[in-house]
């Protein structure tokens, strides 16, 4: 039809767009302030429009984006304009986190230090409204979590201890994945990726339901070959696996429904029958009482059971929670609860270590009060009590208080100190190898004070910095004391020591269709055991953190229909056992041949053919260079 | 150093004044049926129907688009009734099932509707969203497309989704 004078009078107006943005650039930015000192938005190109922070008058829209709090945002768009093809992976965009590939299989995911894939344990992660760390160990096993990437609206990041409103284990950092409203994804989707090293298949479908409702079906599977041997034993590593689910949203009068659920099964390439496989179902309601006030009640069921080798655990978490928030005057106030209980079971044929008893279940118990008042129209205060209570400890009282001051709409500044524990885990508690080591009744919980500073905020109309400061004091972190000579081990809580460091990023929009930013984390620990203790481990809980992070990325927009992404990553070398400093590079070109076509190419870790991420002496491969080329249809 | 960073501080745009900008912008992107597009000169009529949450802001950003010669002009209406000539229409009624209405009374004409609503009835061709704390857009482009509109890829890929033409 008459496709073709449509699209050359697009180039047209893409043209005319492209001039009036010029016009932008060559102006004083004194010029382009109106009289309110609201920036001249007219003056904007529309992809500028859509890159600009707002002033949001809805509470429950206003997610994170003017919390005192170091957050960074990784949009669906980046993800889509990204070469990964793993949640994993794409947590590498965030500059507040350090993530390490082990092997092809598992990732050692951290905010503020304690990297490590065993000791990556101060993390709390959601996956709509889903907690996703384990009790077995407090880790994440992230190889289970394998998302449709293009069902994923957005991943807020926070680097510190999240404050009152984020459920157990938000000691550190809290990652919050959020996926589409099934009433934004209708149509079909299809992606393909062939690559060097992995291919993957994902495909969506979402139907509309009579006039407030939808569904949206998905599938997603993934065959990755095993990694060249690192520092740890030649394992096979290579894994593939499938996930299928589903998610319905349903909206009426001021309530939505949302229902959803999923299937998984993975395979690893060891033993036949090795691999894991679970599901999970939640159900949320969503109630706006009034203008004023809202409700939010959630519940899910998830379980998970994992085989590698000789080893298997499995865990089926029932999870209850409840937040009431409300605007009363100059106070916002939110007040929830959250009843959790776990039953797991750890079997092991390899070795000496077990849990005892091997099975067991676990309650975890919250209960939270936040207000947050404006003391002036610039300056509000946040205080907030979370009381937690676990089977492995008796209730703590984590208080957090926090300053915002809001000079004007495009900066804030913001301060915070707070108290987080990580609660004794299954292993803390449990783990027995007769006869080196014995079961450690008394762990206590692992503490934190966090002080932190911050300043978020656009100086210019194509700016945007955000840096933060923290400084962490920590307390009873894990130790295997020696209890008689020469045996038993028992572990012990007698670490203590701080932390502190710098996390800064920026985005500037140099030409409309230009975007670039930048990232860097800078991390100092300093700890001690406590007079008279020993560690049998040498601080191996306290991970291995390289001291600097620095990531560059750039957004190209080339016309109307491609597409040119790239990144650099430089990460300081680990200690013991000592790896390198390394750079790495990746790259995405992406061509949106019509609308319902998009073709693309993309490579990681372009400037080596391998570099070492992890140092883990049982675990470690080397993480290749990979290119894989790919398709996205939508219908 | 924040204070320096103050200094040149610009304050940080409300939600409905980007919304404001966009509207006018969006005329742009799209391709009208022959017999719908304006005379020459004449100007593309931006309706607001039912409740106006824009005010001055939106008459601000229509002054400044020029879109091959013609101005964009804005117009303000209760009700659907009074909707004819408009070429895009911002609706939002007092209630969802308003907005419903409004919208079933522009249905066959060839009028790119926006909303705020993001479902349903009451849910327009394109409707805004906040992803981020930045406000961005869901394009319709079946619905647009069954009215014979069509939606530039510039402006669709700049959507933080779209529902394709069959």
């Amino acid at each position: 039809m008459n496709h073709r004078r449509l699209s050359s009078l697009f180039l047209g107006c893409t043209a005319l767009a492209f001039l009036s943005a010029g016009r932008v650039a060559a102006q004083e930015p004194a010029e382009l302030a109106s009289l309110q000192g609201v920036p001249d938005l007219s003056q904007l190109s529309i992809e500028e429009l859509a890159q600009l922070p707002v002033r949001s008058a809805s509470k429950r829209e206003e997610p994170l984006s003017a919390a005192p709090t170091a957050l960074y945002v990784i949009t669906g768009e980046e993800i889509a304009r990204s070469p990964a093809n793993s949640v994993t992976e794409v947590l590498r965009l965030a500059p507040n986190l350090q993530v390490q590939q082990v092997n092809a299989r598992d990732y050692a995911i951290s905010a503020r230090g304690f990297n490590g894939y065993e000791t990556s344990n101060k993390l709390l992660v959601l996956l709509d409204g889903r907690s996703l760390y384990s009790t077995l160990h407090s880790g994440v096993f992230w190889e289970l979590r394998q998302p449709l990437l293009e069902d994923i609206e957005q991943i807020e990041v926070i680097s510190g201890s999240g404050g009152t409103l984020y459920g157990p284990n938000a000691v550190n950092g809290v990652i919050n994945i959020t996926t589409h409203d099934a009433r934004d994804t209708l149509g079909g989707l299809v992606r393909g990726t062939l690559g060097s090293n992995e291919h993957t298949l994902g495909a969506r479908y979402g139907f509309a339901i009579g006039a407030n409702s939808a569904l949206r079906i998905h599938g997603n599977a993934f065959d990755r070959d095993g990694l060249r041997d690192g520092l740890g034993p030649d394992i096979d590593d290579g894994y593939s696996g499938y996930q299928l689910g589903f998610r319905l949203d349903s909206g009426f009068g001021g309530n939505v429904l949302t229902l959803q659920g999923n299937l998984f099964e993975n395979d690893s390439d060891v033993l036949a029958g090795d691999g894991d496989r679970g599901g999970n179902f939640t159900l949320r309601w969503r109630r706006e009482i009034d203008a004023r006030s809202s409700l939010h009640v959630q519940a899910y069921y998830d379980h998970f059971r994992r085989r590698f080798q000789l080893v298997a655990d499995a865990l089926e978490t029932m999870d209850l929670e409840a937040q009431y928030n409300r605007s009363q005057g100059a106070h916002e106030i939110v007040a929830g609860f959250g009843v959790r209980t776990t039953r797991d079971q750890f079997v092991n044929n390899a070795n000496a270590f077990a849990l005892d008893p091997t099975s067991r279940r676990l309650w975890i118990l919250n209960g939270f009060v936040q207000d947050r008042f404006a003391l002036t129209p610039e300056l509000s205060l946040t205080l907030g009590l979370k009381l937690e209570r676990s089977s492995f400890s008796g209730v703590e009282l984590l208080p957090n208080l926090r300053v915002a001051w809001h000079p004007d709409p495009g900066h804030l500044l913001w301060a915070a100190v707070s108290r987080a524990v990580r609660t004794p885990s299954r292993i803390d508690r449990n783990l027995v190898a007769a006869p080196f080591l014995v079961a450690a009744t008394e762990f206590r919980s692992e503490k934190l004070i966090a002080f932190e500073a911050g300043y978020r905020g656009q100086p210019s109309g194509t700016t945007s910095v955000s840096v933060s400061v923290f400084f962490n004091l920590y307390d009873d972190i894990r130790t295997a004391e020696l209890i008689a000579i020469p045996l038993p081990v028992r572990l012990s809580n007698s670490l203590t020591g701080h932390s502190y460091g710098v996390e800064a990023w920026g985005n500037w929009q140099a030409l409309p269709w230009w975007r670039l930013s930048a990232g860097v984390s800078l991390l100092g620990k300093s700890f001690r055991l406590e007079p008279g203790t020993t560690d049998t481990t040498g601080a191996a809980a306290l991970g291995d953190d390289p001291s600097y992070q620095a990531l560059l990325r750039s957004s190209m927009n080339l016309g109307d229909s491609v597409t040119l992404d790239a990144g650099l990553r430089a990460v300081d070398g680990l200690e013991t056992p000592a790896i390198p400093a390394y750079v790495e590079a990746d790259a995405r070109l992406g061509w949106r041949v019509s609308d319902h076509l998009e073709l693309f190419v993309a490579a990681s870790n372009l400037l080596h053919r391998t570099h070492a991420e992890s140092n883990d002496t049982n675990r470690a491969q080397l993480a290749e260079r990979s290119v894989h080329a790919g398709t996205r249809l939508r219908f | 150093m924040w204070l320096a960073l103050a200094g040149l501080a610009r304050a940080q745009p409300s939600e409905e004044a980007v919304k404001a900008a966009f509207l006018p912008r969006f005329a742009r992107y799209v391709v009208w049926p022959a017999a719908a597009v304006p005379e020459p000169v004449a100007p593309f009529h931006l309706c607001v129907i039912g409740r106006d949450p824009f005010g001055r802001m939106l008459d601000q950003a229509a002054a400044g688009e020029v879109i091959d010669g013609r101005r964009v002009a804005v117009r303000r209406a209760a009700s659907a009734g009074q909707s004819g000539g408009c070429h895009l229409a911002f609706v939002q009624g007092g209630s969802p099932q308003e907005t419903a209405r409004l919208l079933l009374a522009l249905r066959e004409r060839p009028v790119l509707t926006v909303t705020d609503a993001r479902a349903g009835p009451q849910r327009g061709m394109i409707h805004f969203t906040i992803v981020g704390g930045r406000v961005r857009f869901f394009i319709d482009e079946a619905a647009a497309s069954d009215r014979g509109l069509a939606i530039s890829s510039r402006l669709l890929a700049l959507a933080a989704g779209v529902r394709q033409r069959r």
